[in-house]
């Protein structure tokens, strides 16, 4: 008879381990000796960060290894390529002398991946890209998941008429017409005199809050319905039945005994409501109702690659490669996450 | 089972009716919206754009003008584009076919293919085969759709049109069912692959996550010790569990995708969509095709919404309401 | 291990399968056979000319290169490429007569036989019914074009009770003539006939807008009007030449209209030979590549339109006239031209009227050595001079454009140039539906912002008085077309009196419209950019390809037999 057996995927104990190191130690602890021992995560972990570090260098790349400006209209420039002096925007070629074409990717450290249609050097563009998608990206999926588990688990433990109105709210949210606001908002704080004041401080229409706060909110629902169906079905194991038995109250019993088990259900869906973010702030941009100029983000390039996709593909090639990157190591980091915060598996002696 | 389907018709209305004040109220709060300016054309006189707002009911306060347009909705149903001035509704309604068949073209290969890569990965773990599914499947998920449609039509339409792989493939645009199977098929091919990448990688991943924590349960323990077979386990036993995140998320894309959310994916094939319909009706400002696409795509939303909980009972007795 | 190997071969299998999706299909080729006549002509466009279909309504070109060939007034441009196109001559009157009481007074005959393509048969007063109509539908130009009709006023007030047939258009049914009457002379009168806002309807059309355009004396009627899909012309059985100048019998027999795809879809299609023109522009980069491998089907024609950047003469910082020229001096009209796609596609101007239209002589003293009258090179010396001297420096600005890409681009331009001479520059880049009207209302109080104009019909106060008269600056309003906000009362003064002599001399006019153009160029209301071409891209079976300045690809003249 065929026995499926699940594989410990490289999480076992090793020889000279025994059960007595593990002994003592809490879960997470030992989640995070797990998670230490997947060398794929970690090395995943370590492109992410490498991606993190180059963008959030972006200043130091333009100013001082590419000596350019990446956000200067530059078309009439002329850089030195092999000795010669080069348009940056060059005059098409052939009978008819029509269209003008930015220069490709020379593979020096001046303009590396070539010019965008303004003059103005890709390499340094998409590392500056990187910066405001990572911020996007990364808070907007906390936030979204922050919110939903809150209400998840207010709604969950609850049920009735709590439970109607939250998931109602969440319909309303979901159903709303993110690409109306985004336009509304953008042309409210293009138009005002000194951007949007809220008392404590003021948003200009660049500030990377905007769309942060828009993509935050919307994928609340998508986060918020799966950890509600979690919650309502831990609501009746039996531990929660001791815990009742034991006398605890409402918020013990949420935060000490059911959020626990609902945490991995959200670690693992962070980073994929990260990749899902990042992908939403391209499509916004692109539609120049995300993230405004002057600041640039990889879906904003995206957007000026899509008119030299003809002759210079990698303008937008190369932020979408970021883009893959980035949620790769992600996804990848947050399968090693997943097996190691999960308490029943591959704790087995060979 | 009565009570809940009263309750969430009265959720549906109630959803539909914030949203459609929301709407109102943020078109009217973006600076420089003036539709019968608009409507008026290039360099109209005074009176003419004083006479197209008197005509159009834009010189109401905004009360009435929501009362109205919702009547000319929904009662008579004759609502007028500020665009081009004609009826909204058909406008929707031959719309929506085209909406349809992409999405649940793609829908139905995007399920398929996720339940094979899922249960494939999770039945190769171990092997090599396993993280080369979940790379692609990951860079599926990464790529942004309207930048691979371009990609995509950049190939079939252009550089390699030529050759016999892709030169079947039709100008971009919508062929009725009815009006040329062959073609319609065609055009939708690359539409149907285009979409569902994006989701397959989704789904396989969320698929593949479950059905290996499900494997640690207890009762799959006994089902095993009962000395059911292997492929019984994981299809009648593990799967139907593993199901229950995997319907509820699909459950909500589709009520988005139905609903015109594929809007990137229309615009860049040329589908005249829902979709397409919405994002021609924004970036003009044109509030009344706005409304009714709006009410249209959170309509479906909200049904897919109680259709999941639905079927979530079903596949999950646990959750069952008491 | 059953279970394993049977998942490994579905995963490779499927896999495979995905790689190979051809299903086979003939590509069928179609030979070209020599002749005029016949054929659907099959034209693109992303979405239908935005605007009512109705043709007392719609302002666009896409609109007007239609019914142009469904629909006839008194007079009509010529239907010819070049120069001649610009000629008015007569349509459906027998000749153009001359105005009689100072110009207030025009008779018309109108030929006989002339049958709408519903069969009803052409009669004077369908055209007192058609001007009636352009009131009761809140034609946009009503107010403007054809305010000088007698009669007009009381209609703007109550369109609804609007009679003009006993004095301000009165027909005679029995001796087939019209006879307009108007307040004042208008040098342009004939032309403004010829526009698709006075092409004659039946009378039985309804007073209201209509959503497919209403039977006309053309050679072909609109039979399909689907926003979302297409619009389909058809021969007009009804039509007889009855002047080659003014209407002559199209070739092909059915001209379509495609909706729904993006420009870059559009000259892939056109490329295959899958249709035969595009309306919307070519994207910037497949310039080259049509330039290179389809020359012969790459058509340029001079526009007679500007690119340009409004100041707001009102506003600080540029209500200082050293300011605006020096801005005018700075600029690099080159990179201008750069960012629209090439010297062949676009020439540096710094004036008001562009070339080839009447009043126009070459005047730019915004360059390095002027005296030429062409543009050449930009002065930054002189400029930076002129800032010293104006005391602006430090001063920030808005620059406004819309959000298409080339228009950004251009903001992005000014944006770097203002900073370099000391402002503090940014850019504030609206949608395209909201821009012409956010920077034409002044409460908005928007410094410096782009826009373009083209002619309506060849006559210098078509731009100079729409765009600088005081008259055109509403305050308050969306619909203030004098951007600049400009008004003195010296040049008022002058635009007045060509505009008066125009109605017996136009030459001496535009002689005028000359020194008004260079006066004005020197107060730098603008920055004028460049005189944009237009570029068409037809397909290859296109033959006989015919360009006039006012309708541009005249659609009907081409042949695709």
């Amino acid at each position: 008879m065929a026995v499926f057996e699940p594989e410990a995927e490289g999480i076992v104990l090793d020889a000279e381990e025994t059960g007595g190191d593990i002994v003592g130690r809490s879960p997470w602890a030992l989640a995070g000796r797990r998670l230490l021992r997947n060398r794929i995560s970690l090395a995943a972990l370590a492109l992410f960060l490498l991606i993190v570090i180059v963008s959030f260098g972006a200043p130091i790349y333009a100013h001082d290894i590419a000596h350019t400006d990446p956000f200067a209209s530059n078309v009439t420039g002329t850089i030195t390529l092999n000795g010669k002096t080069v348009d940056v925007i060059q005059q098409g070629t052939g009978p008819l002398g029509l269209g003008e074409t930015p220069i490709g990717p020379t593979w020096t450290f001046r303009y590396l991946l070539g010019s965008d249609n303004q003059g103005r050097d890709v390499a340094a563009r998409v590392l500056y890209g990187g910066r405001a998608s990572l911020i996007i990206g990364l808070s907007s999926a906390g936030l979204a998941c922050l919110l939903a588990l809150l209400f998840a688990l207010v709604a969950g433990f609850f049920g009735g008429l709590i439970d109607t109105v939250i998931s109602r709210l969440m319909d309303l949210i979901w159903a709303f017409p993110v690409y109306l606001l985004a336009i509304s908002l953008a042309t409210v704080l293009l138009t005002s005199a000194h951007g949007l004041n809220l008392g404590l401080f003021t948003l200009s229409a660049s500030s990377l809050w905007i769309p942060l706060l828009i993509i935050g909110l919307i994928y609340v629902p998508y986060v918020y319905r799966p950890i509600r169906g979690q919650v309502l079905s831990l609501r009746e194991k039996e531990f929660v039945e001791a815990a009742i038995a034991q006398g605890a109250g409402s918020f013990r019993l949420i935060f000490r005994e059911i959020l626990p088990n609902v945490l991995s259900t959200v670690i693992v869906l962070l980073p994929l409501m990260i990749a899902t973010t990042i992908l939403t702030e391209s499509a916004l941009s692109y539609l120049s109702i995300g993230v405004q100029a002057p600041q640039a983000s990889w879906g904003t390039i995206i957007q000026d690659g899509q008119a030299l996709l003809y002759t210079r593909p990698w303008v937008a090639i190369a932020p979408g490669i970021m883009i893959v990157l980035t949620v790769l190591a992600l996804n990848v980091f947050g399968d090693g996450l997943r097996d190691a915060l999960d308490p029943r598996s591959k704790v087995r002696t060979k | 089972m009565l009570t809940f389907v009263v309750r969430r018709l009265v959720g549906l209305v109630a959803v539909l009716l914030v949203l459609s004040v929301l709407v109102f109220l943020i078109f009217f709060a973006t600076p420089g919206i003036d539709p019968a300016r608009r409507m008026a054309g290039r360099n109209p006189s005074q009176q003419t754009i004083a006479q197209i707002r008197h005509e159009f009911g834009l010189d109401r306060s905004l009360p009435v003008q929501y009362v109205l347009m919702m009547k000319h909705l929904f009662v008579t149903r004759d609502l007028i584009s500020y665009g081009s001035q004609t009826k909204v509704i058909p406008e929707i309604t031959s719309a929506a076919p085209v909406t349809f068949s992409l999405v649940i073209g793609a829908a139905v290969l995007w399920v398929v293919f996720s339940i094979l890569v899922g249960l494939a990965a999770a039945v190769l773990r171990g092997t090599v085969l396993d993280p080369i599914l979940m790379i692609l499947a990951l860079i599926g998920i990464s790529v942004p759709v309207f930048w691979l449609g371009e990609v995509v039509n950049l190939f079939t339409q252009s550089r390699w049109h030529g050759f016999f792989l892709f030169s079947w493939v039709p100008p971009l645009g919508y062929t009725p069912l009815t009006q040329n199977p062959l073609k319609w098929f065609e055009g939708l091919v690359f539409p149907w692959l285009t979409l569902s990448v994006l989701y397959v990688g989704f789904y396989a991943r969320v698929l593949r996550a479950n059905l290996i924590e499900t494997e640690n349960e207890d009762y799959i323990r006994t089902a095993r010790a009962k000395g059911i077979s292997e492929r019984r386990v994981l299809l009648r036993h593990n799967l139907r569990t593993s199901m229950i995140t995997f319907v509820s998320l699909f459950g909500l894309d589709l009520g988005v995708l139905i609903g015109g959310g594929a809007l990137l994916t229309e615009v860049v094939f040329g589908l005249p969509g829902v979709g397409q319909l919405t994002y021609t009706s924004l970036s003009g400002l044109d509030l009344p095709v706005i409304l009714a696409t709006v009410i249209y795509g959170a309509f479906f939303i909200t049904i897919a919404s109680a259709l999941v909980d639905l079927l979530y009972a079903w596949l999950d007795p646990r959750v069952r309401p008491a | 291990m059953r279970l394993r190997s049977l998942f490994s071969l579905l995963t490779v299998a499927c896999l495979a399968a995905l790689v190979l999706t051809a299903c086979g299909g003939s590509s069928k080729k179609s030979t070209a056979s020599a002749g005029g006549s016949g054929g659907t002509l099959i034209t693109l466009a992303q979405a239908a000319a935005p605007g009512s279909p109705d043709p007392q309504i719609n302002y666009t070109l896409q609109e007007w290169q239609m019914l142009i060939m469904t629909h006839d007034g008194l007079t009509a441009f010529k239907k010819a490429g070049g120069l001649a196109g610009t000629q008015v001559v007569p349509d459906l009157a027998t000749t153009i007569p001359n105005p009689t009481e100072g110009g207030k007074t025009y008779v018309f005959t109108l030929r006989k036989g002339i049958k709408f393509s519903d069969g009803t048969t052409l009669k004077a007063s369908d055209v007192t019914r058609t001007f009636e109509r352009n009131f009761a539908v809140h034609g946009p130009t009503a107010g403007t074009f054809y305010k000088t009709i007698v009669g007009a006023a009381a209609c703007l007030k109550t369109p609804a009770t609007c009679d003009l047939s006993k004095n301000g258009v009165v027909p005679d049914d029995a001796n087939n003539t019209v006879t307009f009457h108007l307040t004042n002379g208008d040098p342009e009168f004939l032309q403004k006939l010829a526009v698709p806002f006075a092409s004659i309807l039946p009378a039985s059309t309804p007073m209201k807008a209509v959503t497919i355009p209403p039977p006309g004396t053309g050679p072909y009627k609109f039979v399909e009007y689907n926003l979302h899909k297409q619009i389909k012309l058809v021969r007009n059985t009804h039509f007889k030449v009855w002047s080659k100048d003014a209407q002559p019998a199209g070739n092909p027999d059915v001209i379509i209209q495609k909706f729904g795809l993006g420009p870059e879809a559009e000259v892939t299609q056109v490329e295959n030979g899958q249709a035969d023109w595009m309306f919307d522009p070519v994207p910037a980069d497949r310039l080259n590549e049509i330039g290179n491998k389809y020359p012969n089907q790459v058509h340029i024609n001079p526009l007679t339109a500007d690119y340009y950047m409004a100041f707001n003469v009102r506003v600080p910082p540029f209500n200082n006239l050293k300011a605006r020229q020096a801005v005018n001096y700075a600029t690099d009209r080159n990179a201008l031209v750069k960012i629209y796609g090439g010297p062949k596609l676009a020439v540096p101007s710094c004036q008001i009227l562009p070339p080839n239209f009447p009043g126009y002589k070459p005047y730019c003293p915004y360059t390095k050595n002027p005296g030429s009258g062409k543009w050449t090179a930009p002065d930054l010396a002189k400029a930076k001079q002129l800032i010293a001297a104006s005391g602006t420096k430090g001063a920030s600005v808005k620059v406004n454009t819309d959000t298409t890409d080339t228009n950004k681009a251009f903001g992005l331009y000014f944006v770097g140039l203002l900073n370099s001479l000391g402002y503090k520059a940014t850019l504030q880049a609206l949608s395209p539906d909201l821009q012409y009207a956010y920077c034409q209302n002044s409460k908005n109080k928007v410094q410096f912002c782009w826009s373009a104009w083209s002619q309506d019909y060849p006559a210098a106060s078509d731009f100079i008085n729409i765009l600088f008269g005081c008259s055109s600056f509403v305050p308050n309003s969306d619909a203030s077309p004098n951007l600049s906000e400009f008004c003195d009362k010296g040049i008022q003064a002058q635009i007045d009196q060509a505009l008066k002599q125009g109605i017996t001399d136009p030459t001496g006019a535009n002689v005028k419209w000359a020194a008004i153009d260079k006066a004005i160029t020197n107060q730098a209301g603008w920055v004028t950019m460049f005189n944009p071409k237009q570029l068409d891209f037809v397909g290859k079976r296109v033959k006989g390809y015919q360009f006039s300045p006012q309708w541009y690809f005249l659609l009907d003249l081409a042949s695709v037999k």
